[in-house]
C-alpha cells in the first residue's frame, strides 16, 4: 500500500487546537483570569472573616458607616457589616446563581432543541412556536411576577418558602424557565444540519437511537457554540439577577447578593456613595471579563478555523 | 402588502390571546387575592362564608372559566377597576403608556442613530484605537446593570454636580427646559445601555458586507466613500441590523422599566412593578397586555421594515420570525 | 441463485415542500426499480447525478422512505420482518459513502470511528473491540496508531479506508458503496478500487456499488444498471454492455469515457442537454428529448424493461443492435 504511513504525527484533537487558538487572545485570557479570581475571592469570605476579625451578616448599631481601616478594608455598611466581607459572600450568591442559571437554561434548551431537531413534524412545529412565544414576551415584568408568585398556591410548605433556600432558587427556577430560548434554537438549527451529515446517516444503518445519535454524534459536535452560548448567558443572569434583588424580589434576607445591597442605594447615594457604587462596580467587571471571555471562546471555536486542521 | 399586514395582524392577535391566558393565570397565582385580603382583615370569617366569599368572587370556578369572563368583559373595553388607584385601569394605564413612549421612543432613536455611527466608524477604522475605544464602550453598555448606571449618573449630575433633578417627573410650569432637564438623565441611561448590542452588530454587520465584491466594484468605479458607505454598505448591513433592532425592543422595555424606577418616571414600567408588588391584580394584567401587544406591533414593524431594506424578499413568503 | 437484497418494483417519492395552505407537489425519486444482489457479485447503478440512484441505496439502507414495492433481504419483506431480522440485516448490510470528509465524525478518534457499529450492536467487549479495530485498519493498510488521531489528521483516500474498515467492523456480507471514489484523486481511486476488491475476493463480500462513471466501475462490476430519471433503462452482464449497449442513454454515456468502450463509436451521440427536473417528467419514454434516435412514439408511450439478449435487457423501442 504505497499510501500506507510509516509514522503519524501525534494525535491532536480540535480541542487543543482550540487552545492553542484560545491562548493567543489577550482579551479573553484577561477575562478569564478576573473571573477566575473573583471566584476564588468569593469563596474565600469565610477565611477574610476570620483573618480580619470580622463579620459578613452580623449587624452592629455603634459601628455603622466606619471608614476603612486595617480591619474594614472597604469600612461598614448601613447596619455595621463589614462592606468587604459583604461583598464577597454577595459575590458568591451572585456568581453561583450566574452559574446555575445559565447552566440550567442551557440544559432545558439542549434538551427541547435536540428532540425538536430530532423528531421534525408536528413535534417540531409545536416547540418552536413555544420557543418563538417565549422569546417575544415581556422578560423583565415576567420576572417580576415569577418572582412575586405566591408559592403556597403552587403547593410548597410555609418553612421551604420562608427559607433563605427558597429565594435562591426560585431565580435560578425563574432564569432557567426564561433563558433557555437561545440554546434551544442553536442547538435545533445545529440538531438539522447534522442529521443530514453522513456520519449521523452511517449510524442510523447501524440502527442506533435517537439518544445515540444525539449523545455520540450531536452533543459532541454542537458542544462549542453550547459552551459559548452558556458563557454569555452566565453574564445575562447575573444581570437579571441583580436587577430582581435590587427590585426586591429576588434574593432575600439574611441572604444578599450584589443587586440586593443594591435595594437602598437610591438612599445610600447622598450618604454614602461608595456603598453603593461597590456592588454595581463588581458587577459591570464580572461582566465585562464573562463577555470577554464568551467572544474569545466564540472566535476560538470558529469551525472554519478548526477544518483548517 | 395588506395581505401581508392581515395575516400578520391575525398572528398577532391569536399570539396576545393566547399569552393574554398565560398572564392571567399567571397573575392568579400571586399573593394576595381579593380572598386572601379580606379572611385576613376577617380572621373570623367560617369556612362557609369563605365558601360564599370564593362564589361570590368566582374564585371556586377554573381557571379558564374566570379567564373567559374577564376577556368577554375586556372586549366590552371593561378592564375593571385598580385596587390601589380607585380608578378604571384604562385611564391609568393610557397616561403611564404616553409618558413610556416619550422615553423610550427618544431612547430608541437616538440609540440607533449613535449605534450606527459608531459601528460604521468602527467597522471602517478597524483595529485602530477609535475601534477599540468604541468596541469597549460597547462591552460596557451591555454588561453594566442598568439601574446601577442610572445611580452614577445621579450621583455625578445630580448629587455632586447638581446640574439635574434625581427624578421624577416634569410639573407643567416648569416648561419645556424643566422637561427636558428630568428626562436627560433617564434619557440617557437608557441610551448608554441599548447602544452597547447594536453598535457591536452594526460593526459586525458594516465589515462582512465592506468586504463584499460590490462594494469593492463600487471603490473600483471611483464612488466617493462617504456615498458608497451610505447607498451600500450601510443599507445592506441594516438587513441583519434590522432583526436586532426589533428584537431590542423587548430589551428596551426591560431597561425601561428599571430606568423609570429609579427617576420616578411615571410610566408604564414603573405601573407595572407598583402594581405587581401592590397586588393590584387588573392594572398588572392590563400593564402586561399592552406591553406584550407593544412589542408584538414592533416585530410587525420590524418586518415591515425588513422588506423595505431588502426588496428580494417578499412579503408574503418569509415566514414570521420569532 | 437466490437473490441476498433485491427490490421489487421499487418506488420513492418525497413530499413537495408543501406548506398548510400550498398544494403539495411530489417529486417520484424511484420509478418501479426491481433489482437484485446475489451473493459475492458486484451490482454496479450507474447514471447521472439526480437519476435516483443515491435514493435507491437509501430505501435499502432504510434511510428513504418506500413508496410502493418491496425490498427484501435473504428473501424476507424489509417492511414485515422482525426487529431481530430487521438488526440483523443492519449489522450484514454496510455503507461506505462518498465524501470521505463528512461520513467521519470530526469530533471522534478514528478507533472509535470504526467500532461505533460494534458498540451499537453490541458486539464483543471493550478490549475485543479495539483489538478488531486493529485488525481492521491493518487490513485496510494504516497503521495501528491510526485509531488514535482525528480524521482531520488524514488525506481524502485515508478517510475513505477508514470509512471502509467502519463498513467491514461488523464483518457485514453487503456493502453498499454510494460513489465511493468520486470524491478522489484518479491516482488514489484505483488504489481504492483495488482494496474493495481485495476484500471482496478475502471476504467474500458482495457490493452494490454507485456511481456516475462508467470507467470507474468497470474494473469491480459483475453485472451494471443504468438509471434515468428513477428508472432502469438496461440492465446486462459487464461484458455485453460495454461491448454493445442496447439503449441509446449507455451508449452516450460510454462514449463520455472512450478509454474503455469497446463498443463502434457513432458521431452526434453524445448526450446533450440537461436532465429534465423530476418534478416534471417528459411524456413517453423520459429520455426521449434527449435522444438522437427518438421518434414520435417515443413521446407518447414508455417503453418497457424487455429482453433484448440473453441476460441483457432494455427500455427502448429503437434499441441498438
Amino acid at each position: 500500500m504505497s499510501e500506507a504511513m510509516a509514522t503519524l504525527p501525534p494525535a491532536v484533537s480540535v480541542w487543543t487546537l482550540r487552545w492553542r487558538r484560545l491562548r493567543r487572545d489577550r482579551a479573553a485570557l484577561a477575562g478569564g483570569a478576573v473571573l477566575l479570581a473573583m471566584v476564588a475571592l468569593c469563596l474565600a469570605s469565610p477565611w477574610f472573616e476570620r483573618a480580619l476579625g470580622v463579620s459578613a451578616s452580623d449587624t452592629d448599631l455603634f459601628n455603622r458607616f466606619q471608614p476603612s481601616d486595617a480591619s474594614h478594608l472597604l469600612g461598614s455598611d448601613d447596619a455595621g457589616r463589614d462592606e468587604f466581607t459583604r461583598l464577597l459572600a454577595a459575590g458568591w450568591i451572585s456568581l453561583s446563581i450566574g452559574l446555575l442559571g445559565a447552566l440550567g437554561a442551557s440544559l432545558v434548551g439542549t434538551l427541547i432543541g435536540a428532540i425538536a431537531g430530532m423528531s421534525r413534524g408536528w413535534v417540531d412545529m409545536v416547540l418552536m412556536r413555544f420557543t418563538d412565544g417565549i422569546i417575544a414576551l415581556p422578560t423583565l415584568p415576567l420576572l417580576i411576577i415569577l418572582a412575586a408568585l405566591d408559592l403556597s398556591k403552587l403547593g410548597f410548605s410555609q418553612e421551604f418558602i420562608r427559607s433563605g433556600a427558597a429565594g435562591y432558587w426560585r431565580i435560578v427556577l425563574i432564569v432557567t424557565l426564561l433563558g433557555w430560548t437561545g440554546v434551544a434554537r442553536l442547538v435545533r438549527a445545529g440538531t438539522l444540519a447534522l442529521a443530514e451529515r453522513e456520519f449521523v446517516l452511517a449510524a442510523r444503518t447501524q440502527g442506533a437511537s435517537a439518544w445515540w445519535i444525539i449523545r455520540v454524534h450531536i452533543l459532541p459536535n454542537t458542544v462549542s457554540p453550547i459552551i459559548v452560548a452558556t458563557t454569555l448567558a452566565m453574564g445575562r443572569v447575573i444581570l437579571a439577577e441583580s436587577a430582581l434583588s435590587f427590585l426586591g424580589v429576588g434574593i432575600q434576607p439574611p441572604q444578599s447578593s450584589w443587586g440586593s445591597m443594591l435595594t437602598n442605594a437610591q438612599e445610600l447615594i447622598s450618604t454614602a456613595p461608595e456603598l453603593a457604587l461597590y456592588p454595581g462596580a463588581l458587577i459591570l467587571i464580572t461582566v465585562v471579563a464573562i463577555n470577554f471571555l464568551g467572544d474569545g471562546l466564540q472566535a476560538a471555536f470558529d469551525p472554519r478555523e478548526d477544518a483548517r486542521g | 402588502m395588506l395581505r401581508f399586514l392581515a395575516t400578520r395582524t391575525l398572528g398577532a392577535i391569536v399570539t396576545l390571546l393566547v399569552k393574554s391566558f398565560v398572564i392571567f393565570a399567571l397573575i392568579g397565582l400571586m399573593p394576595g387575592d381579593p380572598l386572601d385580603m379580606l379572611s385576613q382583615s376577617n380572621p373570623d370569617a367560617t369556612p362557609e362564608q369563605i365558601a360564599l366569599l370564593r362564589q361570590m368572587y368566582g374564585v371556586d370556578q377554573p381557571i379558564w372559566e374566570r379567564y373567559v369572563t374577564w376577556l368577554s368583559q375586556a372586549l366590552h373595553g371593561d378592564f375593571g377597576y385598580s385596587r390601589i388607584q380607585h380608578r378604571p385601569v384604562l385611564g391609568i394605564v393610557w397616561q403611564a403608556l404616553g409618558n413610556t413612549l416619550v422615553l423610550t421612543g427618544l431612547a430608541f432613536v437616538i440609540s440607533t442613530a449613535i449605534a450606527l455611527t459608531l459601528g460604521s466608524i468602527a467597522a471602517t477604522r478597524r483595529r485602530s484605537w477609535l475601534d477599540r475605544g468604541i468596541n469597549l464602550l460597547a462591552y460596557l453598555g451591555i454588561s453594566v446593570p442598568s439601574f446601577w448606571l442610572g445611580l452614577v449618573l445621579i450621583y455625578a449630575f445630580a448629587v455632586r454636580l447638581g446640574w439635574l433633578p434625581a427624578g421624577g417627573m416634569p410639573r407643567p410650569e416648569e416648561g419645556p427646559a424643566g422637561w427636558w432637564m428630568h428626562l436627560t438623565l433617564p434619557l440617557a441611561t437608557l441610551v448608554l445601555i441599548e447602544i452597547g448590542g447594536l453598535t457591536r452588530y452594526t460593526r459586525s454587520a458594516m465589515i462582512e458586507v465592506l468586504g463584499q465584491d460590490y462594494i469593492r466594484t463600487a471603490r473600483a468605479k471611483g464612488l466617493p466613500a462617504g456615498r458608497i458607505l451610505l447607498r451600500h454598505a450601510l443599507r445592506n448591513a441594516m438587513i441583519p441590523v434590522a432583526t436586532v433592532i426589533a428584537l431590542g425592543f423587548g430589551f428596551l422595555f426591560s431597561g425601561a422599566l428599571l430606568v423609570e424606577n429609579i427617576f420616578a418616571w411615571r410610566g408604564m414600567g414603573r405601573l407595572i412593578l407598583e402594581a405587581i408588588m401592590g397586588n393590584d391584580y387588573n392594572l398588572a394584567l392590563v400593564c402586561l397586555l399592552f406591553t406584550t401587544a407593544m412589542i408584538l406591533v414592533a416585530n410587525i414593524i420590524a418586518d415591515l421594515a425588513y422588506s423595505w431594506l431588502d426588496p428580494r424578499i417578499g412579503l408574503g413568503g418569509r415566514r414570521g420570525r420569532r | 441463485m437466490s437473490a441476498l437484497l433485491e427490490t421489487r418494483d421499487l418506488s420513492v417519492r418525497f413530499g413537495g415542500g408543501g406548506g398548510l395552505l400550498r398544494k403539495k407537489r411530489s417529486v417520484q425519486a424511484v420509478h418501479g426499480v426491481s433489482l437484485s444482489l446475489h451473493p459475492g457479485e458486484t451490482l454496479a447503478l450507474v447514471g447521472e447525478s439526480g437519476s435516483g440512484k443515491t435514493t435507491i441505496a437509501r430505501a435499502m439502507l432504510g434511510l428513504a422512505p418506500v413508496s410502493d414495492g418491496q425490498i427484501l433481504y435473504q428473501g424476507q419483506d424489509t417492511a414485515t420482518m422482525t426487529r431481530a431480522a430487521r438488526l440483523a440485516m443492519r449489522r450484514e448490510v454496510q455503507v461506505v459513502f462518498q465524501d470521505p470528509f463528512g461520513s467521519l465524525d470530526p469530533r471522534l478518534p478514528v478507533g472509535d470511528i470504526i467500532a461505533e457499529p460494534l458498540r451499537i450492536h453490541g458486539i464483543g467487549g471493550r478490549g475485543e473491540q479495539r483489538a478488531r479495530v486493529a485488525a481492521l485498519l491493518a487490513q485496510v493498510g494504516l497503521p495501528a496508531d491510526a485509531a488514535s488521531r482525528y480524521p482531520h489528521q488524514f488525506s481524502g483516500g485515508q478517510r475513505q479506508r477508514i470509512a471502509i474498515a467502519r463498513a467491514l467492523a461488523p464483518e457485514p456480507k453487503v456493502i453498499v458503496a454510494d460513489e465511493p471514489l468520486s470524491a478522489l484523486d484518479v491516482s488514489i481511486q484505483s488504489q481504492i478500487l483495488n482494496l474493495l476488491a481485495q476484500l471482496q475476493r478475502e471476504r467474500g463480500l458482495t457490493y452494490f456499488l454507485i456511481s456516475h462513471d462508467l470507467a470507474a466501475v468497470h474494473h469491480l462490476a459483475d453485472r451494471v444498471a443504468a438509471l434515468y430519471l428513477g428508472r432502469i433503462v438496461e440492465f446486462a452482464g459487464r461484458d455485453a454492455l460495454y461491448s454493445s449497449p442496447a439503449h441509446p442513454y449507455t451508449r452516450a454515456l460510454l462514449d463520455a469515457v472512450p478509454q474503455i468502450g469497446r463498443h463502434k463509436r457513432v458521431p452526434g451521440h453524445a448526450l446533450q442537454g440537461d436532465m429534465p427536473s423530476p418534478l416534471a417528467p417528459p411524456s413517453g419514454c423520459v429520455f426521449h428529448p434527449r435522444c438522437a434516435r427518438a421518434t414520435s412514439e417515443c413521446s407518447t408511450t414508455a417503453p418497457a424493461l424487455v429482453t433484448v439478449a440473453p441476460q441483457h435487457q432494455a427500455a427502448c423501442h429503437h434499441p441498438i443492435v
